[in-house]
């Protein structure tokens, strides 16, 4: 059960190998390409990546689990990614954390049974002055409160 | 207060190119491009331009490491993978003034005679990179980047790449490891990276900020900069306060002002009328103060004095009442959890220094445990290959120094006394 | 060349060593893991720390370039209790596997532990990360994860030297792990040097796992005979069995490495051997003593020559037999059966593998050996010819093998001779159709040496008294020369070679003495 990318996608590697003397450089962008195209970075996609780029197997998944961002087991429609460092940690990010895991009916490390929803802790997210913050896919949502975040999570499609 | 980045911070227009170059932006490249290099590391060096990243380290000092031989292409690597808790001002440059950042590339390349420059932006930042690609694609467009950059001759390339997940990567030669696609482990030095830096060609790393002041010091001079500031540590900096407080946000004030100001001048002030109980200076690897400790002025030198430093210019203020063991706990778990593993020290203490704080925040601390903290801590400071292993040491040590019987109340009476809570 | 002062000792070096090297050269030993003299320097095992004056931090001697000047100290409190500071951390997620490691009495972290630590552990036991042990990753390797120390070497090994990538480090801080990617296993050659260099158990030999603890082990320097290429081994024994060979280094042949055939061939001198003399009659082995059967094969010849003149007789030589074995065949063929037919083939039947690194396609050891004594593939050709035609009464061939003919066309070939007499320490067809068995000590049971494809002359020592009955290859040809009205009295190897190097002009001016641990080349030879 192979995977490839579609031709948009490796239209994107092309301009991405350009900038850069050397093919190796394309590693990290080409497992961001991955993960969107795929959904999440499977074995498959790491071969598939590893063959693209002419590397092993073994040294792409070396780059794939070193960094946080790419997920090497599928993931909800939303990840929310909750800031559990200590900013936001001094203003709530606890109590938001044990809101966020009632209201879902999920720990943080699980997904909603629907395949909706995956909570996660994440360190600092660089923008401690509006404090409690959460990363949802790609964006940030900030100054949160229960109420913000139940109005946002409900008001997802 | 004479500012030099935040001026039209307010302005939503400023991120694009022609609003940019309505209110005076890529004057100072002009400028730049129609004098010889040696002028412009020269303004540097006297504005006493220190980096901004963190390090501190003098800009101009930094530039001349390049060597004399043009013979091997040159890199110039924009160190945006800002990670360091309680520090959030280099997303404000990027989102709200990409341009005084390309400003700034443009002039510092054509002061290094380098011709490729990459902005590593962490992965997290999606928005403000798409922000920076489409202003970069802007000056592109305008003839600030590319070839024959304003009809100077100079040629440039600039190009975005983004980060993916690692707070260690803000350290410049894991930052390099990951550019080249590798896993974002530090390099050992020597070599050094002005020798053999990305793809094995010199290179300097230089942080947003840094870069960003460029402009200004090109147009007014270094000296006007560093009169902003005060002796060895020149200009303002992006100071960003977090916590409990009024008005938590990043503020440009002049490298010589008072912690004291900056909490409650700037910042307004604890919410709630609370006491402070403790501030964390520069972003959380830096030592802790107590609150009579804040009468000091935020340069290098003043900080240095008092055993901490302005580090990334992250201010987390904590109140009373705040359990300072969970605190430390919440910051062990982050180096634990960002620690890249290379090597011993690191990798074993931090982990180890996670999980005895989480032992001791739980009333499952043991007698002889601070004592083996300390320990370990001399064991990992100064041992490691980057500064990771310090920046984990140095808040576990000043917490304990100088909160010492709390930690000792939690292992004697096995229990967190503050209920296990924030 | 600069000049530095350790530990209060003033010493000059070459230029560009490291601080750990030139330590080494000075018989200073510096503790370490990463550093591996024919890997890049890692630097992250953070065990060379060393003082430098007038640097504030310690620094890691293994990246920290000698110059002119330099005041280090090795010998510190300081450096002491960093030391064991580093090991200390390194041990709080080691399992304490000992009992059952591979790795036990060559261990880094137990050497270094009995050195510098021998502290009572200060961290529980319940804060140890726990990680997959056990694991078949292909190649001669098993895979625990858990012992890994994360030196790296692995990961340099398979970037640097065999350029195949199949392990790398997954993870990071202390949840950090190396591995293989699933279904990649190991896919080289050389995947037996992983266990060497891992320091500790975490890569270990699956062919050795579980057989003998090394201190039982005695070792002896020896020469692999598994192809041309000569790679320097030790050979570890125990009693008269061979447990393992390992590389021993050489950086004229094969710096720190050798190939996983090669490792395989310390079976040979275990397995299928020939261990007691043997005469056959109207098709029947019966085991006879070293007496009858010297006797019976001498008298043979002697009678085929009588008879029908000494081009009656023939001399198949094996590249597998040492030069001084070779200088005294030759010498038995030309002055003493006086037979025009000698010869010998690098051919061999089975695996043809070679490569641009250590393996060679010639699976001999000595056949450039044979080539410099006198022999030749033409002649070898030639007595097969005779040997085909009937021409030949009295058939003296080494080894166990003829060329890559199969045993049914050996079987054939020799049966047109009348007495055929061998000389080898395994079992094969050659043997199997011979008259007369006379079994030969196996390169772990006498000394010697060999000629490489380069035209290296490298010494291999014996380990262990010859197995059963055999003798050494000297002693049985210089016996059957003696039988056959020669004068010969050569006390041992050493006194063959001295003759050979007097005649012989490749070898001349080499000298046991000369040729070291490291040999030499023979002349002419680069």
């Amino acid at each position: 059960m192979s995977v490839a990318f579609s031709d948009t996608a490796r239209r994107e590697l092309e301009a991405i190998l350009s900038r850069y003397p050397d093919k190796e450089a394309a590693i990290l962008p080409a497992l961001h390409l991955a993960q969107r195209e795929f959904g999440y970075v499977s074995d498959e996609a790491i071969v598939y990546v590893a063959g693209l780029l002419g590397f092993t197997p073994a040294r792409i998944e070396g780059v794939a689990t070193f960094y946080t961002m790419y997920n090497r087991k599928p993931v909800g429609r939303y990840h929310v990614q909750v800031c559990r460092n200590i900013s936001c940690s001094l203003m709530g990010a606890e109590h938001l954390i044990e809101h966020v895991s009632k209201k879902l009916g999920i720990r943080p490390g699980e997904t909603t049974p629907d395949g909706r929803f995956t909570l996660s802790k994440a360190e600092c997210l660089g923008s401690c002055g509006t404090a409690p913050v959460m990363q949802v896919n790609d964006d940030y949502h900030e100054e949160l409160t229960e109420e913000k975040i139940d109005a946002l999570l409900d008001g997802l499609p | 207060m004479e500012t030099v980045l935040t001026t039209h911070f307010a302005d939503e227009r400023y991120r694009r190119v022609d609003r940019y170059l309505e209110l005076g932006g890529y004057e100072a490249l002009r400028k730049a491009l129609s004098g010889p290099k040696e002028r412009i590391v020269d303004e540097v060096k006297k504005a006493n331009l220190r980096g901004r990243g963190g390090a501190g380290f003098p800009a101009g000092v930094k530039w001349g490491f390049l060597p004399k031989d043009l013979s091997r292409p040159r890199v110039l690597v924009i160190n945006a993978d800002e990670g360091e808790p309680g520090t959030f001002k280099d997303r404000q440059i990027m989102a709200r003034a990409p341009h005084l950042l390309l400003e700034g590339i443009a002039i510092a390349s054509y002061a290094m005679t380098i011709h490729l420059s990459y902005i590593y932006i962490r992965g997290e930042f999606v928005r403000e990179a798409k922000i920076v690609e489409e202003a970069v694609a802007e000056a592109y467009a305008k003839g600030f980047f590319g070839k024959n950059i304003l009809g100077s001759g100079f040629d440039l390339d600039v190009y975005v790449h983004r980060g993916a997940g690692a707070y260690i990567c803000g350290e410049e030669t894991s930052l390099i490891n990951s550019l080249e696609g590798k896993r974002g482990w530090p390099r050992i030095k020597p070599p050094f990276p002005a020798s053999v830096g990305a793809f094995g060609l010199p290179t300097i790393v230089n942080n947003v900020e840094t870069i960003a002041d460029v402009p200004w010091i090109v147009t007014h001079g270094g000296e006007k900069f560093a009169s902003l500031g005060v002796e060895k540590n020149g200009g303002t900096r992006l100071i960003g306060v977090s916590g409990p407080v009024n008005r938590p946000g990043v503020y440009e004030l002049s490298a010589g002002v008072l912690l004291r100001d900056i909490i409650y001048t700037h910042a307004g002030g604890l919410k709630d009328g609370k006491a402070l109980k403790a501030v964390i200076p520069g972003g959380s690897s830096t030592p802790v103060l107590r609150p009579d400790e804040i009468d000091v002025t935020y340069d290098i030198e003043s900080m240095g004095k008092i055993g901490t430093m302005p580090g990334s210019g992250g201010v987390i203020v904590i109140a009373e009442g705040t359990c300072m063991v969970r605190a430390l706990s919440v910051l062990m778990n982050f180096y634990a959890h960002e620690s890249c593993g290379q090597c011993t020290p690191c990798r074993e203490g931090t982990g180890w220094l996670a999980k005895v704080m989480g032992r001791i925040e739980n009333g499952q601390g043991r007698e002889g445990d601070l004592e083996l903290v300390l320990d370990v801590c001399d064991n990992m400071m100064g041992r490691t290959i980057c500064p990771l292993a310090d920046a984990a040491v140095m808040p576990a040590q000043s917490f304990i120094w100088k909160f010492r019987e709390e930690f000792e109340r939690h292992i004697k009476d096995q229990k967190c006394p503050f209920g296990n809570r924030f | 060349m600069p000049t530095f002062v350790i530990n209060g000792m003033s010493a000059t070096v070459a230029d560009g060593m490291t601080i750990l090297e030139a330590a080494k050269q000075l018989g200073i030993e510096i503790p370490h893991y990463c550093y591996h003299p024919k890997l890049s320097i890692a630097g992250n095992c953070r065990m060379c720390l060393v003082e430098v004056e007038k640097f504030p931090k310690l620094q890691i001697s293994c990246n920290t370039v000698v110059t002119e000047g330099m005041v280090v100290r090795t010998d510190t409190e300081k450096v002491r209790k960093a030391v064991t500071g580093v090991l200390e951390l390194m041990l709080i997620h080691h399992p304490i596997d000992c009992p059952i490691c591979d790795q036990a009495g060559e261990c880094g972290l137990q050497s270094y532990y009995m050195k510098f630590g021998l502290h009572k552990s200060r961290f529980p036991l319940e804060d140890k990360v726990h990680k997959k042990k056990v694991q078949d990753i292909g190649g001669q390797i098993v895979l625990d994860a858990e012992r890994c120390i994360l030196c790296s070497r692995c990961v340099r090994f398979l970037r640097e030297v065999t350029g195949t990538c199949e392990m790398e480090f997954f993870d990071r801080s202390d949840h950090s792990e190396i591995s293989i990617f699933p279904g990649r296993p190991l896919s080289n050659n050389y995947t037996g040097n992983l266990a060497d260099i891992c320091p500790v158990g975490a890569l270990t030999s699956k062919d050795f796992r579980f057989k003998c603890r090394v201190w039982f082990l005695k070792t002896a320097n020896s020469i692999c005979t598994g192809c041309a290429n000569g790679c320097n081994v030790y050979a570890d024994f125990k009693g008269d069995i061979l447990y393992r060979l390992r590389p021993r280094q050489n950086d004229a042949v094969n710096k720190t490495w050798m190939c996983d055939f090669g490792r395989l061939e310390y079976r040979k001198a275990n397995e299928d051997r020939l261990l007691t003399p043997v005469i056959r009659e109207g098709g029947k082995p019966i085991a006879a003593a070293w007496e009858s059967v010297m006797y019976t094969t001498a008298m043979k010849f002697k009678d085929a020559a009588e008879a029908h003149g000494p081009e009656s007789t023939a001399v198949i030589a094996s590249p597998q037999s040492s030069n001084e074995e070779l200088f005294l065949v030759r010498k038995l063929a030309k002055e003493i059966l006086k037979t025009p037919y000698t010869g010998f083939s690098f051919r061999a039947p089975g695996d043809q593998t070679f490569d641009d690194f250590l393996i060679r396609a010639d699976k001999n050891p000595n056949s450039l050996g044979a080539q410099l004594l006198g022999f030749s593939e033409e002649g070898f050709d030639r007595t097969l010819k005779a040997v085909s035609e009937g021409k030949i009464r009295a058939l003296l061939v080494f080894g166990n093998v003829l060329a890559d003919l199969t045993e049914g066309e050996i079987v054939s070939l020799l049966s047109k001779v009348p007495f055929v007499a061998n000389v080898g320490t395994n079992d094969g067809a050659v043997p199997r159709a011979a008259h007369a068995v006379l079994p030969q000590a196996s390169f772990a049971e006498r000394g010697g040496t060999f000629t490489n494809y380069a035209g290296r002359v490298q010494r291999f020592q014996p380990g262990f008294r010859p197995r059963g009955k055999a003798r050494a290859g000297i002693e049985i040809v210089s016996e059957l020369a003696n039988r056959m009205g020669a004068a010969w009295a050569f006390a041992g190897e050493a006194s063959v070679f001295q003759a050979l190097s007097a005649s012989e002009e490749p070898f001349a001016g080499l000298s046991y003495e000369s040729l070291g641990e490291q040999g030499r080349p023979a002349g002419g030879a680069k």
